[in-house]
Protein backbone atom coordinates (compact mmCIF):
# COMPACT_ATOMS: atom_id res chain seq x y z
CA UNK A 1 0.00 0.00 0.00
CA UNK A 2 2.81 2.56 0.77
CA UNK A 3 4.47 1.74 -2.47
CA UNK A 4 1.02 3.08 -4.48
CA UNK A 5 0.72 5.83 -2.22
CA UNK A 6 4.13 6.84 -3.03
CA UNK A 7 3.74 6.94 -7.01
CA UNK A 8 0.73 9.17 -6.80
CA UNK A 9 1.37 13.12 -6.40
CA UNK A 10 0.41 14.10 -2.71
CA UNK A 11 -2.07 16.47 -2.28
CA UNK A 12 -2.03 18.54 0.73
CA UNK A 13 -5.42 19.80 2.37
CA UNK A 14 -5.37 22.29 4.75
CA UNK A 15 -8.31 20.64 7.15
CA UNK A 16 -9.76 24.09 8.57
CA UNK A 17 -10.55 25.09 4.76
CA UNK A 18 -12.01 21.78 3.49
CA UNK A 19 -14.42 22.12 6.34
CA UNK A 20 -15.20 25.66 6.20
CA UNK A 21 -15.42 24.85 2.48
CA UNK A 22 -18.42 22.06 3.30
CA UNK A 23 -20.34 23.80 5.97
CA UNK A 24 -20.78 26.80 3.21
CA UNK A 25 -21.98 24.19 0.56
CA UNK A 26 -24.05 22.43 3.46
CA UNK A 27 -25.66 26.22 4.03
CA UNK A 28 -25.99 26.35 0.32
CA UNK A 29 -27.88 22.78 0.09
CA UNK A 30 -29.85 23.50 2.82
CA UNK A 31 -31.55 27.01 1.29
CA UNK A 32 -31.73 25.49 -2.17
CA UNK A 33 -33.41 22.31 -0.51
CA UNK A 34 -35.82 25.21 0.89
CA UNK A 35 -36.52 26.85 -2.36
CA UNK A 36 -36.89 24.07 -4.61
CA UNK A 37 -39.32 22.53 -1.87
CA UNK A 38 -41.29 25.79 -2.37
CA UNK A 39 -41.00 26.13 -5.83
CA UNK A 40 -42.09 22.43 -6.00
CA UNK A 41 -45.43 23.77 -3.72
CA UNK A 42 -45.88 26.78 -5.96
CA UNK A 43 -46.26 24.53 -9.39
CA UNK A 44 -48.36 21.92 -7.94
CA UNK A 45 -46.25 19.03 -8.52
CA UNK A 46 -47.52 15.61 -7.14
CA UNK A 47 -46.00 12.31 -6.40
CA UNK A 48 -43.21 11.24 -8.46
CA UNK A 49 -43.04 14.43 -10.13
CA UNK A 50 -41.80 16.47 -6.94
CA UNK A 51 -38.55 13.73 -6.47
CA UNK A 52 -37.89 14.47 -10.07
CA UNK A 53 -37.81 17.96 -9.67
CA UNK A 54 -35.56 17.35 -5.91
CA UNK A 55 -33.52 15.25 -7.57
CA UNK A 56 -33.02 17.80 -10.82
CA UNK A 57 -32.43 20.64 -8.53
CA UNK A 58 -29.38 18.95 -6.35
CA UNK A 59 -27.88 17.65 -9.74
CA UNK A 60 -27.98 21.10 -11.35
CA UNK A 61 -26.87 22.82 -7.99
CA UNK A 62 -23.55 20.15 -7.61
CA UNK A 63 -23.06 20.97 -11.38
CA UNK A 64 -23.02 24.77 -10.74
CA UNK A 65 -20.85 23.99 -8.38
CA UNK A 66 -18.23 22.49 -9.95
CA UNK A 67 -18.33 25.17 -12.40
CA UNK A 68 -17.93 27.68 -10.21
CA UNK A 69 -15.21 25.81 -8.12
CA UNK A 70 -13.45 24.96 -11.88
CA UNK A 71 -14.06 22.00 -14.24
CA UNK A 72 -10.81 21.11 -13.53
CA UNK A 73 -9.66 23.13 -10.54
CA UNK A 74 -12.25 21.55 -7.68
CA UNK A 75 -9.84 19.25 -6.36
CA UNK A 76 -8.03 22.84 -4.90
CA UNK A 77 -11.83 23.26 -2.64
CA UNK A 78 -12.89 19.56 -2.32
CA UNK A 79 -11.82 16.14 -1.37
CA UNK A 80 -14.60 13.86 -3.04
CA UNK A 81 -16.99 15.23 -6.03
CA UNK A 82 -19.01 12.48 -4.79
CA UNK A 83 -19.69 13.14 -1.13
CA UNK A 84 -20.34 16.87 -2.41
CA UNK A 85 -23.43 15.47 -3.95
CA UNK A 86 -24.68 12.65 -1.83
CA UNK A 87 -23.53 14.02 1.58
CA UNK A 88 -26.82 14.55 3.87
CA UNK A 89 -29.04 13.96 0.59
CA UNK A 90 -32.20 12.35 3.11
CA UNK A 91 -31.61 15.34 5.54
CA UNK A 92 -31.80 17.77 2.51
CA UNK A 93 -34.75 16.10 1.11
CA UNK A 94 -36.75 15.50 4.47
CA UNK A 95 -36.23 19.66 4.19
CA UNK A 96 -37.74 19.94 0.61
CA UNK A 97 -40.16 17.68 1.93
CA UNK A 98 -41.85 20.38 4.29
CA UNK A 99 -41.65 23.20 2.17
CA UNK A 100 -42.59 21.46 -0.46
CA UNK A 101 -46.15 20.25 1.68
CA UNK A 102 -46.03 23.89 3.30
CA UNK A 103 -46.51 25.59 0.03
CA UNK A 104 -48.57 22.92 -1.63
CA UNK A 105 -51.23 23.44 1.43
CA UNK A 106 -51.25 26.99 0.98
CA UNK A 107 -51.59 27.40 -2.72
CA UNK A 108 -53.39 24.52 -3.85
CA UNK A 109 -55.24 22.66 -1.27
CA UNK A 110 -57.82 24.70 -0.18
CA UNK B 1 -56.11 20.15 -8.12
CA UNK B 2 -58.89 17.38 -8.09
CA UNK B 3 -59.89 17.89 -4.30
CA UNK B 4 -62.00 14.72 -3.05
CA UNK B 5 -62.72 17.10 0.13
CA UNK B 6 -63.25 20.66 0.18
CA UNK B 7 -61.32 22.46 3.16
CA UNK B 8 -62.39 25.68 4.49
CA UNK B 9 -60.10 28.21 2.77
CA UNK B 10 -60.38 29.78 7.03
CA UNK B 11 -58.36 27.00 8.54
CA UNK B 12 -55.65 27.56 6.33
CA UNK B 13 -55.12 30.88 7.83
CA UNK B 14 -56.08 30.13 11.72
CA UNK B 15 -54.33 26.55 11.71
CA UNK B 16 -52.26 25.46 8.98
CA UNK B 17 -49.96 28.88 9.02
CA UNK B 18 -50.20 29.94 12.62
CA UNK B 19 -48.67 26.25 13.76
CA UNK B 20 -45.60 26.73 11.16
CA UNK B 21 -45.18 30.30 12.92
CA UNK B 22 -45.31 29.28 16.52
CA UNK B 23 -43.19 26.29 16.09
CA UNK B 24 -40.58 28.56 14.79
CA UNK B 25 -40.83 31.43 16.81
CA UNK B 26 -40.70 28.51 19.69
CA UNK B 27 -37.21 27.30 18.29
CA UNK B 28 -35.93 30.88 17.77
CA UNK B 29 -37.13 31.43 21.42
CA UNK B 30 -35.74 28.32 22.84
CA UNK B 31 -32.40 29.11 21.59
CA UNK B 32 -32.06 33.15 23.11
CA UNK B 33 -33.17 31.15 26.07
CA UNK B 34 -30.90 28.48 26.46
CA UNK B 35 -28.54 31.18 25.73
CA UNK B 36 -29.38 33.34 28.87
CA UNK B 37 -29.76 30.38 31.03
CA UNK B 38 -26.03 28.62 30.42
CA UNK B 39 -23.57 28.87 32.38
CA UNK B 40 -20.00 28.80 31.70
CA UNK B 41 -18.92 25.06 32.97
CA UNK B 42 -15.66 25.30 34.95
CA UNK B 43 -12.77 23.37 34.01
CA UNK B 44 -9.81 22.20 36.18
CA UNK B 45 -6.91 23.15 35.22
CA UNK B 46 -5.41 19.49 34.72
CA UNK B 47 -8.11 18.48 32.94
CA UNK B 48 -7.66 20.98 30.31
CA UNK B 49 -3.91 19.92 30.25
CA UNK B 50 -4.64 16.71 29.65
CA UNK B 51 -7.21 17.33 27.11
CA UNK B 52 -4.74 19.65 25.17
CA UNK B 53 -2.38 17.18 25.37
CA UNK B 54 -4.19 14.62 23.43
CA UNK B 55 -4.79 17.18 21.03
CA UNK B 56 -1.27 18.02 20.50
CA UNK B 57 -0.54 13.96 19.86
CA UNK B 58 -3.40 14.05 17.55
CA UNK B 59 -2.20 16.70 15.43
CA UNK B 60 1.47 15.21 15.01
CA UNK B 61 -0.19 12.19 14.29
CA UNK B 62 -2.36 13.41 11.67
CA UNK B 63 0.27 15.85 9.80
CA UNK B 64 3.89 13.95 10.94
CA UNK B 65 4.05 13.94 7.45
CA UNK B 66 4.78 17.53 6.53
CA UNK B 67 8.10 17.45 9.22
CA UNK B 68 10.96 15.87 8.43
CA UNK B 69 11.79 12.29 9.70
CA UNK B 70 14.14 13.42 12.36
CA UNK B 71 11.66 16.12 13.65
CA UNK B 72 8.71 13.39 13.82
CA UNK B 73 10.91 11.27 16.00
CA UNK B 74 11.71 13.66 18.59
CA UNK B 75 8.57 14.58 18.76
CA UNK B 76 7.21 11.10 19.38
CA UNK B 77 10.00 10.44 22.01
CA UNK B 78 8.85 13.22 23.65
CA UNK B 79 5.22 12.22 23.57
CA UNK B 80 6.25 8.36 24.15
CA UNK B 81 9.20 7.75 26.00
CA UNK B 82 9.10 6.23 29.34
CA UNK B 83 7.97 9.21 31.28
CA UNK B 84 7.23 10.99 28.25
CA UNK B 85 4.02 13.57 28.51
CA UNK B 86 1.77 10.75 27.58
CA UNK B 87 2.62 8.22 29.91
CA UNK B 88 1.94 10.30 33.24
CA UNK B 89 -0.34 8.83 35.89
CA UNK B 90 -2.64 10.77 37.35
CA UNK B 91 -4.44 10.34 40.16
CA UNK B 92 -8.04 8.39 39.12
CA UNK B 93 -11.18 10.89 39.49
CA UNK B 94 -14.07 9.51 40.75
CA UNK B 95 -16.85 11.98 40.16
CA UNK B 96 -19.93 11.32 41.40
CA UNK B 97 -22.12 13.94 39.40
CA UNK B 98 -25.50 13.73 41.70
CA UNK B 99 -23.18 15.19 44.64
CA UNK B 100 -22.12 18.27 42.35
CA UNK B 101 -24.40 21.12 42.39
CA UNK B 102 -23.56 22.83 39.36
CA UNK B 103 -24.15 19.70 37.09
CA UNK B 104 -27.67 19.39 39.08
CA UNK B 105 -28.37 23.00 38.07
CA UNK B 106 -27.32 22.30 34.69
CA UNK B 107 -29.64 19.58 34.61
CA UNK B 108 -32.65 20.79 35.72
CA UNK B 109 -31.83 24.43 33.30
CA UNK B 110 -31.91 21.50 30.65
CA UNK B 111 -35.12 20.46 31.98
CA UNK B 112 -36.44 24.17 31.63
CA UNK B 113 -35.75 24.91 28.33
CA UNK B 114 -36.37 21.19 26.64
CA UNK B 115 -39.07 19.78 28.36
CA UNK B 116 -40.95 22.08 29.78
CA UNK B 117 -41.44 23.93 26.30
CA UNK B 118 -42.10 20.30 24.62
CA UNK B 119 -45.06 19.73 26.85
CA UNK B 120 -46.67 23.14 27.25
CA UNK B 121 -46.80 24.03 23.52
CA UNK B 122 -47.42 20.77 22.33
CA UNK B 123 -50.29 20.23 24.63
CA UNK B 124 -51.43 23.94 23.53
CA UNK B 125 -51.60 22.33 19.88
CA UNK B 126 -53.23 19.88 20.88
CA UNK B 127 -56.02 21.27 22.79
CA UNK B 128 -56.16 24.71 20.75
CA UNK B 129 -56.53 22.85 17.29
CA UNK B 130 -57.67 19.56 17.73
CA UNK B 131 -59.44 17.92 15.43
CA UNK B 132 -58.51 19.87 12.10
CA UNK B 133 -57.51 18.40 8.99
CA UNK B 134 -54.70 20.68 7.79
CA UNK B 135 -53.57 19.69 4.64
CA UNK B 136 -52.63 17.24 1.85
CA UNK B 137 -49.19 15.91 1.36
CA UNK B 138 -48.49 16.09 -2.12
CA UNK B 139 -47.82 12.54 -2.93
CA UNK B 140 -49.70 9.26 -2.38
CA UNK B 141 -48.84 7.34 0.83
CA UNK B 142 -50.25 4.24 2.26
CA UNK B 143 -52.07 3.13 5.02
CA UNK B 144 -49.49 2.85 7.22
CA UNK B 145 -48.62 6.29 7.18
CA UNK B 146 -52.92 7.14 8.66
CA UNK B 147 -51.82 6.47 12.31
CA UNK B 148 -48.76 8.81 12.12
CA UNK B 149 -50.03 12.02 9.88
CA UNK B 150 -53.36 11.85 11.05
CA UNK B 151 -53.23 12.04 15.16
CA UNK B 152 -56.59 13.33 16.21
CA UNK B 153 -58.62 12.36 13.79
CA UNK B 154 -59.74 8.67 13.32
CA UNK B 155 -61.83 8.43 10.38
CA UNK B 156 -61.13 5.20 8.29
CA UNK B 157 -62.21 6.21 5.08
CA UNK B 158 -60.19 9.18 5.05
CA UNK B 159 -57.48 9.43 2.45
CA UNK B 160 -53.83 8.63 3.71
CA UNK B 161 -52.07 11.68 2.14
CA UNK B 162 -54.58 14.31 4.26
CA UNK B 163 -52.62 15.48 7.54
CA UNK B 164 -53.86 16.01 11.11
CA UNK B 165 -53.09 19.45 13.06
CA UNK B 166 -51.41 17.78 15.56
CA UNK B 167 -49.22 15.88 13.22
CA UNK B 168 -48.18 18.77 11.30
CA UNK B 169 -46.93 19.99 14.15
CA UNK B 170 -44.95 17.31 15.16
CA UNK B 171 -43.23 17.48 11.13
CA UNK B 172 -42.64 20.77 12.08
CA UNK B 173 -40.90 19.69 14.42
CA UNK B 174 -38.43 17.74 13.02
CA UNK B 175 -38.69 19.02 9.94
CA UNK B 176 -37.70 22.55 11.11
CA UNK B 177 -33.98 21.64 11.80
CA UNK B 178 -32.68 22.47 9.11
CA UNK B 179 -34.10 25.69 8.52
CA UNK B 180 -33.01 26.86 12.12
CA UNK B 181 -29.47 25.80 11.23
CA UNK B 182 -29.83 28.42 8.38
CA UNK B 183 -30.93 31.02 10.48
CA UNK B 184 -29.60 30.84 13.80
CA UNK B 185 -25.95 29.23 12.59
CA UNK B 186 -24.26 25.76 13.56
CA UNK B 187 -24.59 24.45 17.17
CA UNK B 188 -27.83 26.14 17.72
CA UNK B 189 -30.47 25.31 20.53
CA UNK B 190 -33.41 25.60 18.94
CA UNK B 191 -33.18 22.34 17.90
CA UNK B 192 -35.65 19.92 19.51
CA UNK B 193 -34.91 16.09 18.67
CA UNK B 194 -30.96 16.72 18.60
CA UNK B 195 -31.46 17.97 22.48
CA UNK B 196 -33.69 15.24 23.64
CA UNK B 197 -30.31 13.08 22.16
CA UNK B 198 -28.45 14.76 24.26
CA UNK B 199 -30.61 14.34 27.43
CA UNK B 200 -30.45 10.94 27.21
CA UNK B 201 -26.63 11.18 26.88
CA UNK B 202 -26.82 12.82 29.77
CA UNK B 203 -26.01 10.24 32.10
CA UNK B 204 -22.78 9.49 31.14
CA UNK B 205 -22.47 13.74 31.41
CA UNK B 206 -19.12 15.67 31.61
CA UNK B 207 -18.56 14.69 27.81
CA UNK B 208 -16.01 17.28 27.75
CA UNK B 209 -13.03 15.56 29.26
CA UNK B 210 -13.33 11.88 30.05
CA UNK B 211 -12.67 11.36 34.07
CA UNK B 212 -10.11 9.56 33.45
CA UNK B 213 -7.22 10.55 30.75
CA UNK B 214 -5.47 7.35 31.28
CA UNK B 215 -7.65 5.83 28.58
CA UNK B 216 -7.56 8.47 26.06
CA UNK B 217 -3.88 9.05 26.92
CA UNK B 218 -3.32 4.74 26.08
CA UNK B 219 -4.81 5.45 22.78
CA UNK B 220 -2.53 8.31 21.43
CA UNK B 221 0.23 6.39 22.74
CA UNK B 222 -1.07 3.18 20.75
CA UNK B 223 -1.42 5.94 17.31
CA UNK B 224 1.33 7.62 17.67
CA UNK B 225 3.28 4.26 18.44
CA UNK B 226 2.07 2.68 14.88
CA UNK B 227 1.96 5.62 12.65
CA UNK B 228 3.90 5.05 9.96
CA UNK B 229 6.14 8.60 8.85
CA UNK B 230 5.74 9.42 5.31
CA UNK B 231 7.68 12.39 3.99
CA UNK B 232 4.87 14.20 1.51
CA UNK B 233 7.20 17.07 0.76
CA UNK B 234 9.21 15.44 -1.30
CA UNK B 235 8.83 17.22 -4.48
CA UNK B 236 8.20 20.94 -2.77
CA UNK B 237 11.04 22.53 -4.27
CA UNK B 238 10.23 21.24 -8.10
CA UNK B 239 6.09 22.13 -7.43
CA UNK B 240 6.91 25.82 -6.10
CA UNK B 241 9.44 26.74 -8.79
CA UNK B 242 6.88 25.47 -11.52
CA UNK B 243 4.11 27.50 -9.71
Amino acid sequence: MSNKTKNEPVIAYSELAIRNNLSIVEYCRTSLAAVSGCTAGVLGLTGSYGAIFFILAVTSFWLMLLCKAGVDSWKKFFISRKSLLLNGLFGHFFTYILCWTFIYGMVHVY
Amino acid sequence: MTADLIVDPQIRFWVFLPIVIITFLVGILRHYVSMLLSSQKKVEVQQLADSQLILRARALRENCGYIPKNSFLIRRQAFNKEDGYLMQKRPPVTQNMMTDPSMMTDMLKGNLTNVLPMIIIGGWINWMFSGFITTKVPFPLTLRFKSMLQRGIELSHLDASWVSSASWYFLNVFGLRSIYTLVLGENNAADQSRQMQEQMQMTGAASVMPADPKVPFKAEWEGLEIVEHQWKLADIEKEMLQE
